[in-house]
């Protein structure tokens, strides 16, 4: 999934995809918007046939974050 | 519809249902179908809203509605207003105490929510007695009844018209002293609004609506011009899904903030960038889902070099300038006009005049004042009735407006959210680990700049100040809107500049370390 999320961050933010890390926070560290990131995880919802729920996004900071929390919805 | 025809927002509710009838006016997903609520229905749901209120209270009251748009959402709104009642419309992102303060703020006796607020109910009910009714969307064990429910139960009343004159809405906007300030419109602010244009759309229109509905921006923009020209409003029933629903309901009118602007070109420049086989333009209009015409942007500057983008693209943008105390339109661009680095054209029947540099405004669309703060009132209205923008500008010799700069000091997010800086400094006033702290926006960003108050952590560490700091602005988030958030911060080793008066100096920015 990590390697996945990597391929879909880059076509929001302009950074190198090597300087992405599980600690990489998506606001602070790689310059995400918050409907950027609101954007990427509808697109992982269609890529992993899964339901996010809008009330979980404000706690998801971190790249780690983000896939611990969308593998717990993939089951 | 004409002026004459369409005074209040009654009359366009029963117009718009004379006019388009049985035509679409609202679709909206529903597990996996669409359902649509045709323009003569969605009158007469709001004649049955009438006449429940109208059997609880003899009285005309004040109702707060919150929730994401939705045919039930509006139904509730144009129900309210269309008997001479006042609708307060309150930020869907609000945080429990916020809801509450407002609600006991706007003298509200009836509560209209969407059900996912249910579990909020009971600390509302204990917080604001004012309140007698509680009024869920959608089935819900948490109110004292649901709307269904009053569909089903009330027969269609239209009585109680209101006049234009009449007050119609109060909107909550952040003011710059870090208190939200209720905006009073009027119906005939509204419907002027609603009217100051021409041919800006036609009932083959179809919009997604993607912004927040008890914005003035989105309900003047999206809903009462579909109901003037017989549009059909799609629902965008979440911010994840705006890609998903483009292509889903295929609008041929969206209107947009530059936040989302900025961000749908980012993702057709990416996939551009991988199928270099097909035409950018191409892309562009599959994103959209093939037959747009157009977006209108507002809520923030939007920069010239996406309107120019866009364009390339084949997809023209107007831009407009506004605010909440104007319903919200002072100018706007049309969508076959020349690009420019104006924000529009002043729409008709409105005079800007520049006083000091400031745009001051005067309009029909013009607000009565803030509710009970005429303190407030006096500042922002001139006694002849001439609006400050606290916006920096001028008019060209084509009555294009240009924005050059703020003149008060409010961030204006690129989602067209205001933040007050004041408001989120004022929620470090009980820290004593903090001794001065800015509040700014960086690079799009909301930023406190902190100066620590080392009496606070003695021996502590760089690092020790550092994680301390950011588990207290993770505090102070928690019981903020999302669009509020304090998303950077940065430490400072000096104490910032003061003026005389012992305030800080609001053009030290970008100094402390950021963490």
């Amino acid at each position: 999934m990590f390697e996945q999320l990597k391929e879909l961050i880059v076509n929001y933010v302009d950074v190198d995809p090597e300087s992405i890390t599980g600690e990489s926070r998506f606001i602070e560290d790689l310059g995400f918007n918050s409907y950027d990131f609101m954007s990427l995880l509808g697109e992982l919802e269609v890529t992993l046939g899964v339901t996010v729920d809008e009330q979980e996004i404000v706690k998801l900071h971190t790249v780690d974050e983000a896939i611990k929390y969308l593998e717990s919805l993939k089951g | 519809m004409t002026k004459e025809n369409v005074l209040t927002l009654s009359d366009l509710v029963k117009q718009s249902a004379a006019e388009y009838g049985e035509k679409a006016f609202m679709q909206e997903k529903s597990g996996s179908n669409i359902t649509e609520l045709s323009f003569k229905d969605f009158y007469e749901n709001t004649k049955r809203v009438n006449a429940f209120l109208k059997a609880f209270s003899a009285e005309k009251l004040h109702a707060a509605v919150i929730g994401p748009t939705s045919s039930a959402y509006l139904e509730c709104y144009f129900g309210t207003v269309m008997g001479g009642n006042v609708i307060v419309p309150l930020d869907a992102q609000l945080p429990c105490p916020d809801i509450c303060e407002l609600l006991v703020r706007s003298d509200s006796s009836v509560f209209f929510f969407d059900s996912r607020y249910a579990p909020m109910i009971d600390a509302i009910r204990n917080n604001c007695g004012n309140i007698k009714k509680f009024v869920s969307l959608q089935s819900c064990e948490a109110a004292d009844i649901a709307l269904p429910d009053i569909l089903a139960a009330f027969k269609p009343d239209e009585s109680g018209a209101p006049k234009p004159v009449e007050l119609a809405s109060i909107v909550y906007t952040s003011g710059t002293t870090g208190k939200a300030k209720g905006v009073m419109l009027t119906h005939g602010n509204l419907i002027d609004n609603a009217m100051c244009r021409e041919n800006e759309s036609s009932p083959a229109d179809v919009l997604l609506t993607v912004l927040p509905v008890h914005h003035v921006y989105c309900f003047t923009c999206d809903i009462l011009l579909s109901l003037r020209y017989g549009a059909t409003v799609c629902v965008n029933d979440s911010m994840l899904r705006i890609a998903q629903n483009l292509k889903l309901f295929r609008p041929t009118l969206i209107l947009l903030v530059p936040m989302i602007v900025e961000t749908i070109y980012k993702q057709i420049m990416a996939a551009a960038g991988a199928k270099k086989d097909i035409p950018a333009a191409a892309i562009a209009q599959a994103v959209f889902g093939g037959r747009l015409k157009g977006i209108y942007s507002g809520g923030a500057y939007l920069s010239p070099e996406l309107i120019k983008g866009y364009n390339a693209l084949g997809i023209p943008i107007a831009q407009g300038y506004g605010m909440t105390e104007c319903s919200p339109r002072i100018s706007t661009a049309t969508l076959a006009d020349e690009f420019s680095e104006a924000v529009g054209t002043i729409v008709n029947g409105c005079e800007v005049k520049i006083v000091e540099g400031e745009i001051t405004v005067k309009s029909p669309s013009v607000m009565k004042g803030y509710y009970k703060d005429e303190a407030a009132t006096a500042e922002a209205l001139t006694p002849d009735g001439w609006l400050r923008t606290g916006d920096l500008g001028y008019v060209d010799e084509k009555n294009r407006v240009f924005i050059t700069g703020r003149k008060k000091n409010l961030i204006i997010l690129s989602n067209g959210e205001n933040v007050s800086p004041e408001e989120l400094e004022n929620k470090f006033a009980m820290e004593d680990k903090v001794k001065e702290v800015l509040v700014y926006a960086e690079e799009g960003v909301i930023t406190a700049e902190i100066f620590p108050n080392s009496d606070a952590f003695p021996g502590a560490s760089d690092k020790d100040i550092a994680a301390s700091m950011r588990e207290l602005i993770n505090k102070i988030n928690e019981n903020l809107p999302s669009a509020k958030t304090i998303r950077r911060i940065r430490l400072r080793k000096t104490e910032f500049d003061k003026t005389t008066s012992k305030k800080i100096r609001r053009n030290q920015t970008e100094q402390g370390e950021a963490i």
